[in-house]
């Protein structure tokens, strides 16, 4: 029975992934605007008939649409993911040079999220309805509603413009010549503003679903019990409460973990950042089709992965969930 | 005593005073800067003839590592550069062109003619880099015909071939490229090997470049000994950083909200001068109204083109000559009118019959409203105020021109389908606009009018005038530059008559950077201040 539901799963995760890289195939090219710009450059005007025609047909764009989709799948199983047409370079490297960027940064933020949002999501579920718990939920509330450029471009102007602490922008100060730990340092800065960014618009989920958890926990049979047996406050915070409010919680980052990858794209801008998230961006406003195919084809499989992840994290966090 | 001690403070002072004095002199006249940290917007790849993305920076970039030979000066006159002179032949289909015996590539092998030679048959064999290879159109062939001459054979005379191939084209090396079968998926190593005074020495995508400059360029050594140049992703973080001191110099044009407040900042001052880009009405000749004379007169006359430059530009534009051709060009005729007159404009439409009978504020042309859509990129925040104030002006002389905004690729779509003016056009009137290069070179005026578009390549409206025809066509093949200024003139004079599109303004470029770090920036005409005679010291600008 056991196996039989895993195999269901698995064709479930197959058909979503092929039906993703189908719609990934498609939805580029339903765009409106002509990708030609782009292949023949600025003076695209200017080409004759047969230049343009040729162009076209070094992009293999002439052909059907179907023959094309075929060329894509054929291509994709090589592993072969083209050549970026903005930038005339194969879209394996310019995914490999971003990817760590956005996975420092992503990464910390997550982490950093994580810690905050659980942490104040259970000191306001065990004192709630106290001034700090309603201070944390409105201060929660607040946050949530904060446009994330606008809270970035706010951190720059005070903090690297006004106060001169941090860089405002990049991965690394441009050419410095670094290495070691002044490298390591430099990277730290500059990862700062954006990561604090990025994890504060993250905070308020994580801490909601963690307070809301947290309280259906404490109304249960077995708290009541722990506290009847005489068990101290703190024992039963940390041995009974917590273990049993995280699962949803760790859903909820597990699904942050795929959208990772997928980079935060305006946080990468704001910023100024070389991550995924800026590439993605760059590439749709570009119409660089190949890359955005590439690039929403890494945040699927990332998304789908996260799903599979959860899907094996839960039953051990909560053994109810197992036989299901 | 005292009068001693003073003398003594005196002499100190004035020493003192004398030595700063010198220190500030020697920065003034071109002292080399170590590093200089410049700013632009996304990336521009790996920076060869085949790979670099945009007109501007990327082609300025790309020529920081290439030379040309001919080099625009400051006035944006072609003039010798890797060549020494070119002779034109009687028939105007033979150029000789005599070439620089001092100049090496980067890794220190000879530049030769035969690099020429195999540079100019390379574009056309690998038309991949389409501007060089249409640079190269009017060639039929090129043979070396000495140690430091190559002799070039038109198809026809091409009155544009200083500007438009020998001072835009990039002279490769040919012990490099000889081997490159694909030159857009090449490998180069990152190594750039050219003539130009910089050396790309590193690349990271998505973040820098770094240059260091040629010490033994033939030209002079340049005065930035490296430059760093800064991937930025949009305007607001290139900003950010340029006022936080992160770097000196932005190579976009200040938008013009932020010229008086950069102005305001300590160190930062702004070089502002003519731009040769446009922002325009362009309308579909083949419709209703517009393919009525009195209303696309009506709508010149309507639209206050210096409200446009004092309001959204904040007089940081220069007003548009109804003849295309802008005022700072050495082209312009300046016999070319452009009116605003509202009451004009109200009774040429009352004269034409075009009034409004039914008293709702909109004139009616054969029993329909003068209603149409104004199409403009709503992601471009000056053109949609163009749009939106375009708009009232016209409802002042009984026009409604509703505005539509819609993203780029739909509005480019609409008004120049695929690129491709034989695929016509499918928009009422649009707010579009022209980059430099379409302006600099005053030959191409006949891509905006030429009827026929294997000639009219640039005609969007549709424009179909017998007399603008042959005049276009002669000033194509016209190699005499006082017949050009002539044939120009009258051309200038019949699309101010007969308005194929109504030129608004031209916006000015605004450079911001400080002084300070890095002082010798000589604006060009027409095209700004980041371009490689920047620099160069002055003694090698030509």
């Amino acid at each position: 029975m056991l196996s039989q539901a895993r195999g269901g799963r698995a064709v479930q995760y197959l058909i979503v992934l092929v039906v993703a890289i189908t719609l990934n195939f498609f939805l580029p090219r339903l765009m409106p605007g002509n990708p030609l710009a782009l292949l023949a450059g600025v003076d695209v005007g200017l080409l004759k008939p047969e230049e343009r025609a040729q162009i076209i047909e070094g992009a293999g764009l002439d052909r059907p649409l179907g023959e094309q989709y075929l060329r894509y799948w054929g291509d994709l199983l090589q592993g072969d993911l083209g050549y970026s047409y903005r930038q005339k370079r194969p879209i394996v490297d310019l995914l490999l040079e971003r990817l760590p960027w956005t996975l420092l940064l992503s990464g910390a933020a997550l982490l950093l999220s994580a810690v905050v949002g659980i942490t104040t999501g259970a000191i306001s579920a065990w004192r709630r309805a106290r001034a700090i718990d309603l201070g944390l939920l409105w201060t929660m509330i607040v946050v949530n509603s904060l446009p994330s450029f606008w809270l970035g471009m706010l951190l720059i102007a005070v903090v690297a413009v006004q106060l001169g602490l941090l860089p405002s922008f990049g991965a690394v100060t441009p050419a410095s010549g670094y290495s070691g730990w002044t490298h390591v340092v430099d990277v730290l800065r500059h990862a700062i503003l954006p990561v604090i960014t990025l994890s504060v618009i993250s905070v308020p989920d994580i801490y909601l679903t963690m307070r809301y958890t947290m309280l259906g926990v404490l109304g249960e049979d077995f708290i009541r019990t722990a506290r009847a047996k005489g068990l101290s406050e703190r024992r039963i915070l940390f041995a009974h409460v917590i273990p049993n409010a995280l699962a949803p919680v760790v859903t909820v980052l597990t699904l942050r973990l795929g959208y990772a990858f997928g980079g935060a794209a305006v946080i990468e801008t704001v910023f100024s950042y070389p991550g995924l998230g800026r590439l993605i961006f760059e590439a749709v406003s570009g119409r660089d089709y190949p890359v955005m195919q590439a690039a929403f084809l890494l945040f699927t499989v990332a998304v789908l992965l996260a799903n599979l992840l959860a899907d094996f994290l839960y039953p051990l966090l909560d053994p109810r969930t197992k036989a299901a | 005593m005292l009068r001693k001690a003073t003398q003594r403070i005196l002499a100190v002072s004035l020493v003192l005073a004398l030595t700063l004095l010198l220190a500030a002199t020697a920065a003034a006249q071109g002292a080399p800067v170590e590093r200089l940290r410049i700013g632009i917007l996304g990336d521009e790849s790996t920076l060869t003839p085949y790979t670099y993305v945009t007109g501007y920076p990327g082609w300025n970039l790309l020529l920081l590592q290439y030379d040309t030979l001919y080099q625009l000066d400051l006035d944006g006159v072609p003039q010798p550069w890797l060549a020494t002179g070119a002779e034109v032949s009687e028939d105007g289909l033979t150029v000789t062109i005599d070439l620089r015996t001092d100049v090496t590539w980067h890794d220190g092998e000879p530049f030769t003619a035969a690099d020429v030679k195999f540079t100019y048959d390379y574009f056309r064999a690998h038309p991949e880099a389409g501007r060089f290879a249409r640079d190269l159109r009017p060639l039929s062939t090129i043979e070396v015909t000495g140690d430091a001459q190559v002799t070039l054979t038109l198809s026809a005379p091409s009155p544009s071939l200083a500007l438009g191939t020998l001072a835009d084209v990039p002279i490769l090396p040919e012990h490099i490229w000889a081997a490159v079968e694909t030159p857009a998926e090449h490998d180069f190593g990152g190594v750039n090997i050219g003539t130009g005074p910089y050396k790309l020495a590193e690349y990271q995508a998505g973040q820098f470049y770094r240059f260091v400059a040629n010490e033994d360029y033939f030209a002079g050594a340049p005065l930035v000994k490296e430059l760093v140049v800064v991937q930025f992703a949009d305007d607001a973080g290139s900003l950010a950083a340029f006022r936080a001191g992160e770097v000196d110099m932005l190579v976009r044009s200040v938008a013009p909200e932020q010229i008086d407040l950069l102005k305001a900042q300590e160190g930062v001052t702004i070089a502002q001068g003519p731009l040769f880009t446009t922002q325009m009405l362009n309308y579909d000749l083949g419709r209703a109204p517009f393919n009525r004379l009195e209303v696309r007169k009506a709508i010149s006359l309507a639209v206050d083109r210096q409200d446009l430059v004092d309001t959204i530009y904040l007089g940081a534009a220069t007003v548009g000559s109804a003849g295309w051709i802008h005022p700072a060009s050495p082209y312009f005729n300046p016999e070319v009118v452009t009116a605003y007159d509202p009451e004009a404009a109200r009774s040429l439409l009352d004269e034409a019959g075009i009034v409004d009978s039914d008293g709702d504020g909109i004139r009616e042309l054969d029993g329909e409203p003068l209603t149409f859509e104004l199409l403009v990129n709503g992601g471009d925040s000056l053109r949609l105020r163009i749009a939106e104030l375009v708009h009232e002006m016209l409802l002042q002389v009984g026009m409604d021109a509703q505005v539509a905004a819609v993203e780029q690729g739909t509005w480019e779509e609409a008004v120049w389908p695929g690129f491709d003016v034989t695929q016509g056009r499918d928009y009422d009137m649009a707010v579009w606009g022209w980059s430099a290069p379409v302006q600099a070179d005053p030959i191409r005026i006949s891509q905006l009018i030429h009827s026929d578009p294997a000639l009219g390549s640039l005609n969007l409206t549709g424009f179909v005038n017998e007399r603008a025809d042959a005049l276009s066509a002669q000033l194509n093949s016209e190699t005499d530059p006082a017949v050009q200024k002539q044939l120009l003139d009258e051309l200038q004079l019949i699309i101010a008559d007969q308005l194929p599109f109504v030129l608004l303004l031209y916006p000015d470029g605004a450079y911001a950077y400080r002084a300070s770090v890095y002082d010798d920036w000589a604006f060009m005409n027409g095209q700004g201040i980041f371009h490689k005679l920047s620099l160069l010291p002055e003694a090698a600008r030509p």
